[in-house]
């Protein structure tokens, strides 16, 4: 049906399955018992700004699966994809906060999606309440296996006659190998894909030298040796990958990664808000989600809402910075 | 090669239990396929839960049917009420729906069910021989390749529609037009979106032609049932007649090859194969019934490529772990969920489950022919009952199914108004095909042809060093000229015009016929069907000559 510039559309086809999957998978509604005050009392619409089947996705399922357990109600998961998570996201900041309306959100959204979109566009965690913070989705640098490439200094051998790969304008994928190529001095063509898997195919086939995307999507072909590891973009190592080091160990301050949280709309009353994040670290203890996140390559980072606006402003903070200082381009109408 | 595990998954298959869980696969892929709009990868998406607490081999059968019934089940919907639920099936509507309104649904439905399994089951037979040796081609298929590609579809889409050449050129421009709208992919910028965020991802292609072809219809025929009554005709049999499969084989198997090689390619390798299929079917038909008027061959050949593209895109995903498309990153996430992780290594290290997947798709597909037929006539049933009935419950369908593509009721919107718009096309002689397909073709040739340029630093001539590209460019250059020699020949020669059309023949080279076949010439129906090869060398190495342009008359 689609090559990357044509995904978008039909992909929005996939989350036609959403709303019904989650309505098909979790229609049971169960009399709210684990609470105080009544409530739960019905299900808990967990929105997701992105097409059904992507990681964003999973990780909602993963913890909806949990729901009815820890909670006692179903938590149906519903997709909205579109600008990037950004429709989705204010449709729930639009919501009475009165514990049924949680949205997934995605740390980019915040921290860098919106250097580069208009200001009216951009997504602020003002109108939100961050409940829990969930894990960190890392970001790797990959090359063709062909290309001989293990560290940055290869590739800044080749500098000036590079091209690289990117999950698209205003991702964390974009920022992070921007961030890298400008501080080692790199210089080489920047070819945006719609999404990861696209941006690895083309890396695959030799279309272009290098990419960064998400650490779950080069794993199959990391092990496969089709592709070389070349740096994460934490500022610590990947435990699925110890043998590969970190941009910030080799001297580069490129901390870029994608973060997810669970958010509310704001201003929910307390205890509904308690109810809320003890099911959630209830749901985070089992050892199916824990095994999920082993799966999928994903780190832990299960800290409070609190931390997590903190932690999100400053990255926000630190990438402007970074843009700014090294008169980076990230396209878009933002600059 | 080793056949062992494939035997052996066979039997493992062919258990009572493991029939049942394909049965139920197929039937209700079917049943929610059908729901307008929702095209294979959303079937799969709603029955997915089905076979979370369910053994992986059982649960893969089950997708294996679900997967097939939501392919049939988007033809059954695109025949019967003009309703495609993805690119290709917005192909089997062309011809399709006509039969379906000279109440030859039945026949429609049961090529469209043959041609499918043909087309399914000779990709999975290749499959199981060589998708190692092959997988590499699709990774050969970079942004140079798909921009060279995509030329050549937009190139037959402009001739796939009916009546007006510049009505059609002008539904073309629309709909590339149309694909820009949305965030600049490349530069952020937003295009057309008038500050609206709905649009920032751009306009999608279901509601679009959800809108152009099913709700337009509805409004259409509204309109014309008041000045002047007619029903869809009289019941007609439903097994395909021998008269009607030998009018079907050629475009079968072209199709089915047609539809192999482009299903490889990661991308929109099956809507380019099902149009490049039309295009060739159209410009090689002898049958009786002209193309627009509901030709079997229409029908035939394009879900034959279809189905076999579909099933190709399995083997990137199964030996390269690539999802080609939409339908197949749902699968991907399907055989996660199983704990299947397609790519590289699957052969090695789980023989027994990459077989089992790949068995699994044979017995879907058989499944489906064997369901298919005797529901066929139920599913022609829907066509006799009455319009004042039928009709809003089709909106309301149609209403629903464009909701749930994201959740919004802005897709609904979407729908009404290329619905009306559609509507306003078809009642002054505008087909919205060339609309829908441009719109699809746009995209996809706008971002390869961007990222090309990135690519090669901006240099064109870089694309010297892509012989795909190259061979196919080459490809295009020979559509666009071989029409016009031949025309300026015959403005010359009159005499020749009977000697191209006796040469013409089902025989034809692919490449050649779609060269020849795209003619520009005013009158599609008298010209040549010939491989330029067969034309008598004086005529064709005739050099232009001064007084008979392109545009000069060229036959009486």
């Amino acid at each position: 049906m689609s090559w990357p510039s044509c995904s978008r559309r039909p992909l929005a086809v996939v989350a036609a399955g959403g709303l019904s999957l989650g309505l098909v998978a979790c229609s049971g509604v169960t009399d709210g018992t684990a609470g105080g005050g009544g409530y739960p009392a019905e299900s808990i619409t967990l929105t997701v700004g992105q097409d059904a089947g992507g990681s964003t996705d999973l990780i909602a399922r993963a913890l909806a699966e949990g729901s009815q357990e820890a909670l006692g109600v179903s938590m149906p998961v519903e997709n909205q994809p579109g600008a990037n998570g950004a429709i989705a996201t204010q449709e729930v900041a639009n919501q009475d906060p009165d514990g049924y309306e949680l949205t997934l959100l995605n740390s980019t959204l915040i921290t860098v999606t919106s250097q580069v979109v208009p200001e009216e566009e951009a997504v602020a965690l003002d109108d939100l309440d961050v409940l829990m913070g969930l894990s960190r989705d890392d970001y790797i640098m990959v090359a063709n296996a062909d290309t001989g490439y293990a560290t940055v200094d290869d590739v800044a051998a080749d500098s000036g006659d590079l091209s690289y790969g990117t999950a698209g304008v205003g991702t964390g994928s974009q920022l992070a190998q921007l961030l890298l190529f400008e501080d080692a001095g790199i210089e080489g063509n920047e070819v945006p894909f719609d999404s990861g898997a696209p941006a690895l195919t083309a890396v695959m086939g030799g279309q272009v030298d290098v990419a960064t995307i998400q650490v779950g999507e080069a794993m199959p072909q990391i092990e496969a040796g089709t592709i070389n590891p070349i740096v994460i973009f934490a500022d610590e190592r990947n435990q699925h990958l110890e043998d590969v080091p970190t941009a910030q160990e080799k001297g580069y301050e490129v901390p870029v990664a994608q973060y997810r949280a669970v958010a509310m709309p704001k201003g929910a009353p307390d205890e509904v808000r308690q109810t809320l994040v003890e099911g959630i670290e209830e749901i985070t203890a089992t050892e199916g989600y824990q095994q999920f996140n082993e799966e999928n390559y994903l780190t832990p980072e299960e800290v409070s809402g609190e931390e997590v606006e903190q932690q999100w402003t400053e990255l926000a903070d630190q990438y402007e910075q970074s843009i700014e200082d090294n008169g980076i381009d990230l396209g878009g109408s933002g600059e | 090669m080793d056949f062992t595990p494939v035997i052996e998954g066979f039997e493992v298959l062919l258990q009572p239990e493991n029939l049942l869980f394909c049965l139920i696969g197929v039937v209700a892929g079917m049943a929610i396929g059908v729901l307008p709009g929702l095209g294979p990868a959303a079937t799969i998406a709603i029955l997915l839960p089905l076979t979370y607490s369910m053994d992986p081999i059982p649960s893969i059968i089950m997708l294996a049917g679900i997967f097939y019934g939501g392919i049939y089940g988007g033809t059954v919907t695109a025949v019967l009420l003009k309703l495609p639920g993805e690119t290709a099936s917005a192909i089997t509507a062309l011809e399709g729906y006509p039969l379906a309104q000279k109440g030859q649904g039945g026949k429609a439905l049961g090529v469209g069910a043959v041609a499918s399994f043909i087309g399914g089951t000779v990709s999975i037979v290749v499959l199981t021989l060589v998708a190692p040796v092959i997988a590499g081609f699709a990774l050969e298929f970079g942004p140079p390749e798909y921009t060279a590609l995509t030329l050549l579809g937009i190139l037959l889409v402009a001739t796939i529609g009916n009546g007006s050449k510049l009505k059609a050129l002008a539904g073309a421009a629309l709909g590339l037009l149309l694909a820009t709208v949305g965030r600049d992919a490349f530069t952020g910028e937003l295009r057309y979106t008038a500050g609206n965020l709905e649009l920032t991802d751009g306009l999608q292609f279901v509601p679009i032609a959800m809108g152009v072809f099913g709700l337009a219809e509805i409004l259409y025929n509204l309109e014309r049932r008041r000045k002047s009554t007619s029903m869809p005709v009289a019941t007609d049999r439903v097994l395909p007649s021998k008269a009607t499969m030998k009018e079907s084989a050629a475009p079968i198997g072209r199709g089915g090859v047609l539809g192999f090689l482009l299903g490889l390619l990661p991308g929109g390798g099956a809507t380019v194969s099902a149009m490049a299929s039309y295009g060739i079917e159209k410009r090689l038909n002898k049958g009786s019934t002209p193309f627009g008027k509901g030709a079997i061959q229409g029908v035939a050949g394009p879900e034959t490529a279809n189905n076999a593209a579909a099933t190709a895109s399995f083997i990137p995903l199964l030996t390269l772990g690539i999802p080609a498309n939409a339908t197949m990153a749902v699968m991907f996430s399907a055989l996660l969920i199983q704990g299947i992780t397609p790519g590289p290594q699957l052969v090695a290290t789980d023989p027994d489950l990459f077989w089992s997947v790949i068995n699994s798709m044979y017995l879907g597909n058989i499944v489906l022919l064997i369901l298919a037929i005797p529901l066929i006539g139920v599913f022609v049933r829907i066509l006799y009952v009455r319009s004042s009935i039928l009709s809003p419950i089709i909106v309301l369908i149609v209403c629903i199914g464009a909701y749930t593509i994201s959740n919004r009721i802005f897709e609904v919107m979407v729908v009404i108004v290329f619905g009306v718009l559609g509507y306003l096309m078809k009642k002054y002689g505008f087909d919205p095909a060339p609309l829908v397909l441009a719109f699809v073709l746009g995209s996809l040739l706008e971002d390869n042809f961007r990222r090309s340029l990135l690519m090669f630093d901006g240099d064109v001539t870089r694309i010297t060093g892509h012989p795909i590209a190259m061979t196919l460019l080459g490809l295009f250059l020979l559509v666009v000229l071989i029409p016009i020699l031949l025309k300026l020949a015959k403005a010359r020669r009159p005499d020749l015009v009977g000697a191209d059309q006796t040469t013409a023949g089902a025989g034809a080279k692919v490449p050649a016929s779609v060269a020849a076949g795209t003619g520009t010439g005013p009158d599609t129906s008298a010209s040549p069907d010939g491989d330029p090869q067969d034309h008598p060398p004086k005529g064709s190495e005739e050099a232009p000559d001064e007084g008979s342009g392109p545009g000069g008359p060229s036959r009486p």
